[in-house]
């Protein structure tokens, strides 16, 4: 291709120009990657609360709390008017000991009452084996993304927290908070939650009546936020939460930090941009004989321009797709290293990879415009004389 | 005999600096008739190039009259500028001035494309005109891998691509040593007679000017004799 001969025509220059934007659109990948997952991890958040209030033990943090209450808010709650349902639950970290930097969501244990059935909108389907089913004691499911870690095969037992469990199903990828959990039957949860406790506590208590949180389901119309603060008013010692809540406390955050990781990206392709100018501005001063003998065979100022841009057009593709292909790389090779704690924190979505192909093209094609406009608009004459 | 060009009272100045002026041309006429193979002679200066890039439409003059077939074209800007330089006119220069990512056949089609002729065909008639000039065996090769007798030959081909009116040679044989230079003026002639093509050639070199049907002489940006034309035989 014509084209290509053009940019390569002064080889090394060329590659140093295409790696520049190759780092731009890298960096566009793996940050927006992180910032994909992010989003998806929190767009199943939003789905999952959006339709319902979350009541947990008062003074714990909203949403990943372990603060036990006993089981009887459960009937307090759906005295509440309004309330279809509620269903108790027992959410505690994976880890006993949860150490380093976890970006996302930590792995964990839920436990359930199964009196979410048929309430639940939120659904989690099975890649292999079955779901959890009532009465299935000493069983679990296992999320996607702890297969590698907790080393689950269905059928074959896996250690929780040093206890022996037959792992029976493992769940399809939600690209959310299900991928990071072990799900297993209220009463496994609550001996594993009051095996935490120190000894002279864990006779105190009624280990069958703890659960750490309750999901509230309500009627339809009802909204969900206005309805956690009559829960709150109504029962005492609970914190409840509505899908405002969670935003509040996870959505507006990320979107700061979405912000951030784009903007650091973009800078690093507008410093890629600015080196195609530099490029292009070069190769028009060196062509200068040659657009004038273009010129004088009839090439018109449009054929002129278009033969330019197309060549910083080129540059940006070129850049973009080996940006693209170094990023899915890295990508891939973090996730695989981090599979292994569970610590997926990049998805390349379509959308991104598209976008950032385009993104290089475009930015490939605006980069042309000034040096290209500058090569069309030479004088012939005086450009057929330049040495 | 039939006029391709007509030029009258030509005048143009180049601004080199601040109240700094070269007039290139100061009232030059000049006609060209179909078929003839003319060579403009004269001292460096004497604008006789500036004369040629302004009836080849390369240029604009600052005022006068060019006529190139019979149409007015000195008025002409920009876009209908290039559409006539590229289907009416042709160009040989001195620096043979090819593209030198291109090969032979891709440099002489290129000409054709830019006149709006679709891929293939252009490479057919650029290698139709390749074998013309003798280079029916280089077609391939890229500038840097022919001599520049074979280069001009090249350009010498790109300027007939497109069966102009009348092909300008700039020097064309300035870079050459004496031999190629003839056969050069060889190739050009055949053309001249074999095809009718009007040819017009700036050159410093007295042979090259004996080898045409007339030489027309330029001083100070006139033209001091326009020659007269060899009967043809």
């Amino acid at each position: 291709m014509r084209v290509l001969r053009n940019v390569f025509r002064r080889k090394l220059r060329a590659f140093l120009t295409i790696f520049g934007i190759t780092i731009g659109v890298l960096a566009l990948v793996v940050m927006g990657a992180m910032a994909e997952k992010l989003q998806l991890l929190v767009d199943g958040g939003v789905e999952y609360y959006g339709d319902k209030v979350i009541v947990s033990g008062a003074g714990g943090v909203a949403g990943f709390n372990i603060s036990p209450m006993s089981r009887s808010v459960i009937d307090d709650v759906e005295k509440v008017d309004g309330v279809t349902r509620a269903s108790g639950a027992i959410g505690m970290l994976l880890d006993e000991d949860p150490s380093g930097v976890n970006m996302g969501i930590p792995a964990s244990i839920e436990g359930v009452d199964f009196r979410s059935e048929g309430y639940e909108t939120f659904e989690t389907r099975i890649a292999d084996g079955r779901q959890l089913e009532k009465g299935d004691r000493g069983k679990v499911v296992v999320g996607s993304d702890l297969v590698t870690k907790i080393e689950a095969e269905v059928g074959k037992d896996v250690t929780v927290r040093g206890k022996e469990f037959e792992v029976i199903g493992i769940l399809e990828k939600t690209l959310t908070a299900p991928d990071m959990t072990v799900q297993m039957v209220l009463e496994d949860a609550q001996d594993i939650l009051v095996g935490d406790l120190p000894a002279a506590l864990r006779d105190q208590v009624d280990k069958r009546d703890i659960v750490t949180s309750v999901v509230v389901y309500l009627e339809d119309g009802k909204n969900p936020d206005k309805m956690a603060t009559v829960i709150e008013g109504e029962i005492p010692d609970v914190d409840a939460m509505g899908p405002e809540g969670f935003k509040e406390s996870v959505q507006e955050p990320l979107k700061i930090f979405n912000q951030i990781i784009y903007a650091i990206a973009l800078v690093s392709l507008a410093v890629g941009g600015l080196s195609v100018i530099n490029t292009m501005t070069m190769s028009v001063a060196e062509r200068t004989r040659e657009i004038g003998i273009r010129k004088a065979i009839g090439a018109s100022n449009g054929a002129i321009m278009r033969q330019f841009i197309a060549e910083s057009a080129v540059i940006g593709l070129l850049g973009g797709l080996l940006g693209l292909g170094l990023g899915y790389l890295i990508v891939m090779g973090a996730n695989s290293a981090g599979a292994a704690s569970a610590t997926e924190l990049f998805l390349i979505t379509p959308r991104l990879a598209v976008g950032s192909g385009l993104f290089a093209v475009v930015l490939g094609v605006l980069s042309g415009i000034y040096p290209a406009w500058h090569a069309a608009s030479l004088n012939p004459v005086q450009a057929l004389r330049y040495e | 005999m039939d006029t391709i060009i007509e030029v009258r009272n030509l005048t143009k100045r180049y601004r080199l600096g601040k109240d700094n002026f070269v007039d290139a041309l100061r009232g030059a006429s000049l006609e060209i008739g179909r078929g003839e193979m003319a060579a403009i002679m004269g001292p460096s200066g004497s604008g006789k190039s500036t004369m040629m890039h302004i009836a080849g439409c390369l240029d604009t003059p600052d005022a006068g009259q060019v006529w190139l077939s019979g149409r007015r074209v000195d008025g002409a800007r920009g876009k209908e500028l290039a559409r006539i330089r590229g289907t009416e006119v042709g160009f040989i220069f001195q620096g043979f001035n090819l593209v030198p990512t291109l090969s032979a056949v891709e440099n002489v089609a290129l000409a054709a494309e830019y006149a709006g002729i679709s891929r293939r065909d252009a490479a057919a008639k650029a290698r139709e005109m390749l074998e013309l000039v003798g280079l029916g065996d280089r077609m391939k090769h890229v500038p840097s891998e022919l001599s520049g007798g074979q280069q001009q030959r090249v350009a010498i081909a790109r300027a007939l691509v497109n069966d102009p009116s009348i092909v300008m040679g700039d020097e064309p044989t300035g870079d050459l040593d004496t031999g190629t230079s003839a056969e050069i003026v060889d190739v050009m002639r055949t053309i001249n007679r074999g095809r009718g093509t009007t040819f017009l050639i700036v050159t410093h070199n007295p042979e090259v000017a004996a080898s045409c049907d007339r030489t027309i002489r330029m001083r100070d940006g006139v033209v001091e004799d326009a020659g007269v034309a060899v009967a043809e035989v």
